[in-house]
């Protein structure tokens, strides 16, 4: 093994070469193409290790996190599919009678932010100046709705896409401007488009937000059963039974 | 790097590599499912499809984190087959007979393919480097780990209770040291596929 070869490596990659050395360094990974090939795979090495390990903790947080998810995923699968067992019933009403007692009466109805869980937005619309486009997208993600309402607006006037009118609509949901964020998800309902299931479920958050709950009941039973969140409407309308 | 345009649904690899829960159970929620009914179509159970999933998603995190990862097709194509060709090279390795696949003709995209070559080979790149580092010894091992861990040498030296210059050079040999046993498995197996 060529010792001082690595050693040489390692002082260049960490900036401690003199200037003359480095110079002399980089002649030779141009001149000499054994050297600068010994050089790529020594520094693909250290790319390899630096991203093992310095990322070793959120590498681990990720995983717990996953696995999490993924058996809250296959659990609920299951029990979807195999009937439950007579004891499983018991354990289950015993631990909802616990949960009873300590809960009786707080939370009669369901709460607006249980449910109120905003897609990102991620445009690629055309034919509209991408800056404030992209200005309304960042506000959006940040939750800066008020900052977002304005963009739009002046994005509608150029282009009157559904899916700005919906990011729209949210926006106005998010800041209590209900009697403009229903108008717009009505439009966006009688519409074909793909935000057709998913104004219907805004339309429910927006009267759920206001306390309306016999309304958003009403809205909640006509989604359709494709909708690709429909088990939160499920979730929903069993709260408010 | 290639010229094509960055898929939307790059959102996905984003949300992994941030470790978004939203995002990781809207995965789950729209893409497992065609992954489960491919591995249950196929001599798989739930508990395997489950861990094939899990692998896919942790590979795919770590390609993020290694920002090697540019999505340019849809990414149901892309994970649906990489669970897909996972699980085949399971039943290949568990089975020395034939096995019949199941399955719906899927759509052939190109740059999904091109994707999966990528992928498969960052995989096998990280599980040829996981098997040298456990081969190099034990003291190699820690002062790399710590190295690559802690913010300078000067900690590291300081932690192992030994000089600045004695880790400083230990770490450069330990790096060539591993650099040379890859390239001659690499080269190995270069020879052994031509």
């Amino acid at each position: 093994m060529n010792e001082e070869r690595y050693i040489l490596f390692d002082q260049y990659l960490q900036g401690e070469l003199t200037v003359d050395e480095k110079n002399n360094f980089e002649k030779q990974l141009n001149e000499d193409a054994e050297f600068a090939s010994a050089f790529e795979s020594f520094k693909e090495m250290h790319f390899q290790l630096e991203n093992k390990f310095g990322q070793e903790a959120e590498r681990e947080i990720f995983a717990e996190n996953l696995t999490r998810i993924s058996d809250k995923y296959f659990n609920n699968k299951k029990t979807k599919v195999v009937s439950l067992k007579p004891w499983y019933f018991a354990v289950a009403a015993s631990i909802a009678i616990m949960f009873g007692l300590f809960f009786f009466d707080y939370n009669h109805y369901p709460n607006f932010e249980d449910y109120n869980h905003p897609e990102s937005a991620y445009f690629t619309e055309r034919g509209v100046s991408e800056e404030t486009l992209k200005k309304a997208e960042d506000n959006f993600n940040g939750k800066r709705y008020e900052k977002a309402i304005p963009l739009f607006e002046s994005i509608l006037k150029e282009n009157n896409s559904p899916e700005i009118r919906y990011f729209y609509g949210i926006s106005l949901l998010q800041v209590g401007k209900y009697v403009k964020a229903e108008d717009i998800f009505k439009e966006l309902e009688t519409g074909n488009s793909a935000y057709k299931e998913k104004a219907k479920w805004n339309l429910a958050l927006s009267k759920l937000k206001q306390g309306k709950y016999a309304e958003c009941k009403e809205i909640l039973q006509t989604i359709s059963q494709d909708y690709e969140d429909y088990d939160e409407v499920e979730r929903l309308l069993e709260e408010l039974e | 790097m290639s010229q094509n345009k960055i898929h939307p649904d790059q959102k996905y690899i984003d949300g992994l590599a941030a470790n978004d829960s939203v995002v990781i159970e809207m995965i789950y929620k729209k893409f497992a499912p065609k992954a489960v009914l491919f591995i249950t179509n196929n001599s798989g159970d739930k508990d395997q499809a489950q861990d094939v999933i899990q692998e896919v998603l942790i590979l795919l995190f770590n390609q993020a984190k290694a920002k090697t990862l540019q999505l340019t097709c849809p990414f149901d194509a892309y994970f649906f087959l990489l669970c897909k060709r996972r699980w085949l090279n399971e039943l290949k390795k568990s089975s020395n007979k034939g096995v019949t696949i199941y399955e719906n003709v899927v759509s052939i995209n190109e740059s999904a393919h091109e994707l999966i070559a990528q992928a498969e080979e960052f995989d096998e790149k990280q599980k040829l480097f996981d098997t040298m580092f456990l081969k190099l010894g034990e003291k190699c091992q820690e002062v790399l780990k710590l190295s690559f861990t802690l913010k300078s040498m000067e900690e590291v030296a300081q932690k192992l209770n030994v000089t600045y210059g004695y880790v400083r050079k230990k770490k450069s040999l330990c790096v060539g040291q591993l650099t040379e046993w890859i390239q001659e498995a690499k080269n190995f197996n270069s020879l052994k596929n031509n």
